[in-house]
């Protein structure tokens, strides 16, 4: 039965049919609610004749005869739907596992949302409000997924450059490792090889990082840009 | 977090002198600081006449503008070239700009007391719950408020002039005066208006995005955003919903570096975007605007199509000799919100105010002296506003996962009551510092998880 409402679904919802491949087996309870909206009609937006005088516009953007209906390709008519998406959030109930949440699960999931919300742009509605908020899933979740996985990258590239300096200074110089350490230069230059690691992960970074600098200012010297005129027009009126 | 911004940047502020050492480290300073000298009470008297000022172009900054001159004792031109002009616009006014302005209540469309902000995943948040009972943000339309400063400035004094701005000549020497050529428009001949001329001793240049006077004064380009918005007449029971609630929905589908929104207007609401980098994408930001809030707006009919562009920056010169250029012309919009109407009109007061004083009630001859005194007390005043929201703008409108944080951050009740105070009253308030660092904890979090959140979701689409 599930398949029936498949095929009657119009071509382009295809990312729709594989969500809905995925609850196909559950989906008996979801049916109505299916059909119900592959029913609704469709939007209207009709033009006034008014409209002729549109364009007041102080730019001369051109803007073109509007009003007409949205194409139908874009009026997705199915929301995200999900067994454990329940009342606007995630029901943690269905994520148990060994009695415990599973907040990996959880994360999984949302994640599936967004990606799909992001390909298909819903409507929001009033009805059923999207009331979910990330902080419900535990800091230590996310240090556990996020953090550590980086966290032991960056300091094994931290610990390698580290042994491969050590290796080279005491062979150039013959001071050891503990004398290194009570150095000023060298500990500079340990702060630098930790901060660099943690700042610059590929080459792209550098640049980024220069214009992300330039970015904070730029704003600044827009607004300045009328006082640094000012000595010009000064030594013009003088 | 308001005040931990503030902190690093209003001493930028502190006496201009300060920020040419920073910016150019040039011995120049000292040539500068002459500058400060008060030239114009030295300035000769205008005997036989008061000082001649034109306003140029009769919005909220021209309406102010011309007000305030014409109390000082100046005599006033106010050009506007439509005097029945619906310049499209959101149309928000805050708080304080009722009370600074005297604006009577029935000029008020309707008071929204509620917002809701929609994040690119539809998490709705709303916002509007530490609002007082008599705080409101006021929607006008620009035709009922410009007519009605404009009236106020006739009252006060000011000549309108129904006319069209179309070049300027420059004074030849000091003390001559500018001579301004526009085209009157004739009620009884219609159509295309007489050329005229006339003779002022300053300009205020207050005709908007795409200014002549700024032109004249080759103040330079500036960014700026073109924003689209869609006139809909829904049902009465979906305007309900609307009666004094806004709404704004963020999304890299609705814009990429702005924010779609739907305002209610007087009978029927706006649904607009807008964008400075993809304005050729326009149409199909539009569209997703439409569509996220299909459910609201079902049904609706558009009545009217517009745009506009928003500048993003002042322009590189603001004033040259005896022509100020305030309002939008000026380029005094903020980032993240758009707002310009206050700013305009504020702008235009306190630049007729600098003339009134400089020229001592209309009896001397004002200079570019008297004219940067405005401009240094606008910068002072309103430099931390302006800031606050362009690290607001940064942060938050970077990338879909900076949008999903900023929704979550605004449904704290400390966030929503920060940010009313300082868009009602237009002052940035430092607020509790155990608050801020809390809430700049919080912040970070939040950027954080959606930022993780979209890596994985990277690695889905791989």
């Amino acid at each position: 039965m599930a398949m029936a409402l498949l095929s009657a679904a119009p071509p382009n919802h295809l990312p729709n049919i594989t969500l809905t491949q995925s609850t196909a087996k559950h989906c008996a309870i979801l049916k109505p609610y299916f059909s119900f909206r592959l029913k609704k009609q469709p939007l209207k937006y009709q033009c006034l004749a008014s409209t002729s005088t549109r364009a007041i516009s102080d730019h001369e953007y051109g803007v073109g005869s509007d009003g007409s209906p949205l194409p139908a390709a874009v009026d997705p008519e199915t929301k995200f739907q999900d067994l454990k998406w329940v009342g606007g959030t995630w029901d943690l109930n269905q994520f148990l596992k060994n009695g415990k949440t599973d907040w990996d699960d959880v994360i999984d999931a949302e994640v599936k949302r967004r990606k799909w919300l992001e390909d298909n742009p819903q409507s929001s509605s009033n009805e059923d409000p999207v009331v979910f908020n990330t902080s419900i899933i535990p800091w230590w979740a996310w240090m556990k997924r996020f953090h550590l996985p980086e966290a032991e990258l960056l300091n094994g590239r931290a610990a390698m450059i580290g042994f491969l300096m050590t290796y080279v200074v005491d062979s150039l110089t013959g001071v050891g490792l503990v004398d290194q350490m009570s150095n000023l230069f060298c500990k500079t230059l340990l702060f630098v090889a930790v901060a660099g690691t943690l700042l610059i992960r590929k080459n792209e970074d550098i640049e980024t990082l220069k214009k992300l600098l330039e970015e904070t200012t730029f704003y600044d010297k827009q607004w300045q840009a009328t006082w640094q005129d000012e000595t010009s027009s000064s030594s013009k009126l003088n | 977090m308001a005040s931990i911004a503030l902190k690093s940047f209003i001493g930028l502020r502190q006496t201009t002198s300060e920020n040419k050492s920073i910016v150019l480290s040039k011995p120049t300073t000292q040539t500068h600081r002459n500058f400060r000298i008060n030239a114009s009470k030295s300035s000769p008297r205008v005997t036989g006449r008061n000082l001649r000022v034109a306003v140029v172009g009769g919005g909220p900054a021209g309406g102010a503008a011309a007000e305030t001159l014409a109390k000082g004792g100046v005599e006033t031109f106010l050009f506007e070239r439509k005097l029945d002009n619906c310049k499209p616009c959101g149309g928000a006014i805050p708080l304080c700009m009722v009370g600074e302005f005297d604006l009577p209540l029935d000029i008020i469309d309707r008071r929204v007391t509620k917002m809701k902000m929609i994040s690119p995943s539809n998490v709705a948040v709303d916002i509007g719950r530490t609002l007082k009972p008599h705080e409101y943000i006021g929607m006008v339309r620009r035709e009922v408020l410009d007519a009605y400063l404009r009236d106020r400035a006739t009252t006060a004094g000011a000549t309108v002039i129904n006319g069209l701005f179309l070049k300027m000549d420059l004074p030849k020497s000091t003390g001559s005066p500018y001579v301004l050529h526009y085209s009157d428009y004739n009620a009884k001949t219609g159509g295309a208006g007489e050329k005229k001329t006339v003779e002022v001793d300053a300009v205020i240049g207050a005709d908007g995005a795409n200014s002549r006077v700024a032109k004249n004064i080759n103040a330079g380009e500036y960014e700026y955003a073109i924003a689209f918005q869609e006139r809909i007449k829904i049902s009465d029971d979906k305007m309900k919903y609307y009666e004094d609630l806004a709404e704004m929905y963020v999304g890299d589908d609705v814009s990429p570096d702005f924010y779609g929104w739907v305002f209610p207007k007087c009978d029927h609401v706006a649904v607009g975007t807008g964008t400075v980098t993809h304005k050729g994408d326009i149409k199909k930001l539009q569209i997703a605007t439409r569509l996220r809030a299909r459910d609201k707006i079902e049904g609706g009919t558009i009545i009217r199509v517009e745009a506009h562009p928003i500048p993003e920056h002042p322009r590189p010169r603001r004033v040259l000799d005896r022509v100020a250029l305030v309002g939008d012309a000026a380029g005094y919009v903020t980032k993240c919100s758009g707002e310009g109407i206050y700013f305009a009109a504020k702008s235009g007061r306190m630049c007729a105010e600098a003339i009134v004083e400089g020229s001592e009630n209309g009896k001397r001859m004002v200079d570019e002296s008297d004219l940067r005194k405005y401009l240094e007390k606008w910068d002072k005043t309103y430099w931390p506003t302006y800031k606050v929201l362009d690290v607001l703008q940064k942060v938050f409108y970077r990338s879909n996962p900076a949008r999903e944080a900023f929704v979550e951050m605004c449904a704290d009740e400390y966030v929503q009551k920060m940010t009313f105070d300082s868009y009602l009253y237009k002052k940035v308030v430092p607020g509790n510092p155990l608050d801020d660092l809390k809430l700049a904890v919080n912040t970070i979090g939040s950027l954080v998880r959606a930022n993780a959140l979209r890596k994985e979701m990277e690695k889905l689409s791989v």
